[in-house]
């Protein structure tokens, strides 16, 4: 086990084997974070991320600011009962799960692809490549992923 | 159609002991897998996404949740649905701002987060902190609502109700950990979700098939009339309606117990996966609960307000369940009755289970491990400490919840517990984070002017004084901005801290690609034993488990 951080916590360098997260100093972070491809992925995730983020705050706070300061707009009906609000309401839960689809679909398509380019091009994060916990760690198994490799493939399948 | 109040349920209380027989069996197996301190703590990190989605979303829909939000469509109509639109959209920051960085940062706790770069013991002890009073106040709501509960549906004593219910929930905790925990939060998760689709299914037919009628119906059952497809019942003051959906939305992304489900599963990858299915299932639980609430109102009527239903409009799912199972006296609504008080029961269960780890791991992981021993003891010991906090916390909480009794406003506390997450735990660990000049100072400001806006605005608003000094029932839309401040100006006014600005790319690039992330267990989870089948995929959803 010459490789840090395969192991759980510090226990190899230190007393306390409870203390909280490792820290790895082998690894260059300010390298890492300099990278390009870091620098991509942090591009690709907030132009994500970001509008996302604005779009749902926008849409939810309208949403209750017309049910605080616009009750009877609200409760036009559209249809019988049916009412403006509830349709707005409907619509939040929509967004939602559409908005989670799509962060997932696009994490899985160009995040990971991206954290993992960034894993391999620096020097002793190679304990941390691949999908999930079976790559690098000598026949781990531990989680419910398929083998290295594989994995982002069948992902890719099921997600498009 | 009133609930028997005297006589004790037969029914219901068979049906508690089954499901308390599987959840026993359940601790019994992870009880001798819990050796060590990752599998107590975070199950071995062997959970996979998508039974951590089913077990986020038993974590968090609580009983506040199910008979809560019923209730409060029956009594308020379009207010009470603001909750079920506030509590889902929250999963929105959990999953773009925290779900993968919490995994791909953490160990076992949110101070392990909040603490990675800041000074160690105040970072946790401010932490700890937000954590236990969050727990605190939510824990406490889950119990005396679990009392008042089985004492009207199952008529067992108020006391005895909350202690039955503190003592499994210890077990759960003490002997099976995380693991225990984690699934029987799968269980409630499944049996909520099933008794809700079956509630609603069944009101539906009951009124043919159109779900539009349901409004007309409802509407016509209230003397509110009109007002009452309408916001504006519950909250007459707008401030307090833009108030609480601030506090929802970004107070999930505070509540430790479900912060701390992100360490159970083997990457960020899973983290992120579970939540997408938590999405799907909670999402698909709220929309539901329109059935349960504006059909109680359609059926039952106004006749329900005066009659079965209590004030807080707790009973309004079970009676209206055991309406259209038949009526009071026949067969099928007493059984439907039961079932939805045993399944009203393991929903309290789960969520109170997921409750008591997570504050015992502030007092176990962050405050004795980490600031009194300084990482020096053994995990041994550090489990074994968890155990007692998880004894000391689960008594506390039970002699409250007895000495308070079932007059405990149960709303407030729930409501506060999400106001001190979304304004101390929230800000603190999103600008740890996110904002390199950040500091120690800055976090402990940053907790403590949350945990003290949000509990004092409540305490000086109408919810508790009759002469409120601030006329504001929902503290978030004050005390949000004065946690972010108290981060920001706490942070400015203290001087730069070098191990935090030069460890900001550590945490900024692990938590983002995962390199140096906490590695599961070898051997932790389910496999290699061979995969179940596939559950279906929520909402025509793909959610990759693979």
């Amino acid at each position: 086990m010459d490789r840090p951080g395969l192991r759980e916590g510090r226990n190899m360098e230190q007393a306390g084997t409870v203390t909280g997260p490792a820290h790895h100093e082998e690894i260059d972070w300010d390298r890492a974070a300099d990278s390009s491809e870091f620098q991509e992925l942090e591009s690709r995730r907030r132009s994500f991320v970001l509008p996302a983020t604005i779009f749902f705050v926008c849409w939810y706070f309208g949403f209750i600011i017309l049910a605080g300061y616009a009750p009877g707009f609200m409760g036009e009906s559209i249809y019988e009962g049916f009412t403006v609000g509830y349709l707005i309401a409907l619509s939040q839960f929509v967004m939602v799960w559409v908005l989670a689809g799509l962060y997932l679909r696009q994490a899985n398509r160009v995040f990971d692809p991206l954290a993992r380019r960034v894993a391999e091009r620096t020097p002793g994060a190679d304990a941390y490549i691949g999908d999930g916990p079976d790559a690098g760690a000598g026949g781990r198994r531990t989680g419910p992923s398929t083998p290295t490799g594989d994995g982002e493939q069948s992902d890719r399948e099921v997600t498009s | 159609m009133t609930v028997p109040l005297a006589e004790v349920n037969v029914e219901a209380l068979s049906i508690f002991a089954v499901i308390v027989a599987i959840t026993l069996a359940i601790t019994y197996w992870a009880s001798q897998r819990t050796k060590d301190a990752t599998t107590f703590w975070a199950a071995g990190r062997g959970i996979s996404g998508a039974q951590n989605g089913f077990a986020i979303a038993g974590d968090y829909m609580s009983a506040a949740s199910f008979l809560g939000i019923a209730g409060l469509i029956f009594l308020f109509g379009f207010d009470g649905f603001l909750y079920s639109v506030g509590f889902l959209v929250a999963f929105l920051v959990v999953l773009f701002l925290l779900a993968e960085r919490m995994r791909n940062s953490g160990k076992f706790t949110m101070a392990d987060v909040l603490s990675f770069r800041l000074n160690e013991r105040p970072a946790r002890v401010a932490a700890a902190l937000g954590t236990l009073v969050v727990a605190g106040f939510y824990l406490i709501a889950q119990m005396v609502g679990a009392g008042a509960l089985i004492n009207a549906l199952v008529g067992i004593n108020f006391s005895v109700a909350v202690i039955a219910t503190g003592c499994f929930m210890l077990v759960y905790v003490v002997f099976g950990g995380m693991l225990a925990t984690t699934w029987v939060q799968i269980i409630k998760a499944i049996l909520l979700m099933s008794a809700t689709i079956v509630l609603s299914v069944w009101v539906l037919g009951k009124i043919g098939w159109n779900p539009v009628d349901l409004f007309n119906r409802a509407e016509a059952q209230s003397d509110d009339g009109n007002a009452y497809l309408e916001p504006g019942l519950r909250f007459d003051n707008p401030i307090d309606t833009v108030s609480l959906g601030l506090g929802l939305v970004l107070g999930t992304a505070g509540l430790p117990h479900i912060l701390m489900r992100f360490f159970t599963v083997p990457d960020a990858k899973a983290a992120r996966t579970s939540v997408v299915w938590a999405v799907g299932l909670i999402g698909a639980f709220y929309v539901m609960t329109t059935f349960l609430g504006f059909g109680a109102r359609a059926i039952l009527g106004e006749a329900g307000a005066t009659g079965g239903v209590d004030e807080a409009g707790n009973l309004a799912a079970p009676l209206l369940a055991q309406e259209v199972g038949g009526g009071d006296g026949t067969f099928g609504g007493d059984a439907f009755l039961a079932i939805i008080a045993a399944v009203a029961f393991a929903t309290i269960l789960a969520v109170v289970a997921g409750l008591v780890i997570s504050a015992s791991g502030a007092v176990a992981h962050d405050v004795w491990s980490n600031v009194v021993r300084k990482g020096q003891d053994s995990e041994h010991e550090e489990v074994y400490v968890a155990r007692i906090a998880a004894l000391s916390i689960g008594a506390i909480a039970i002699a409250i919840a007895v000495a308070g009794g079932s007059d405990l406003n149960v709303s407030y506390m729930v409501g506060l517990a999400f106001a001190v997450a979304a304004s101390a735990n929230f800000p603190a660990l999103l600008l740890a984070l996110t904002w390199k000049r950040f500091n120690t100072t800055g976090a402990v400001a940053g907790v403590l002017c949350g945990v003290i806006s949000s509990v004092g605005l409540v305490l000086l608003g109408p919810d508790v004084r009759s002469d409120p000094l601030i006329n504001l029932s929902q503290p978030g839309i004050i005390s949000i901005p004065i946690g972010f401040l108290g981060c920001i100006l706490g942070t400015l006014l203290s001087k730069e801290e070098s191990k935090a600005e030069r460890q900001f790319e550590e945490l900024h690039v692990r938590s983002e690609t995962g390199i140096g992330a906490e590695r599961a267990l070898e051997g932790a989870g389910l496999t290699p034993r061979p995969r179940r089948p596939r559950r279906p995929v929520p909402a025509g959803r793909a959610a990759p488990t693979t």
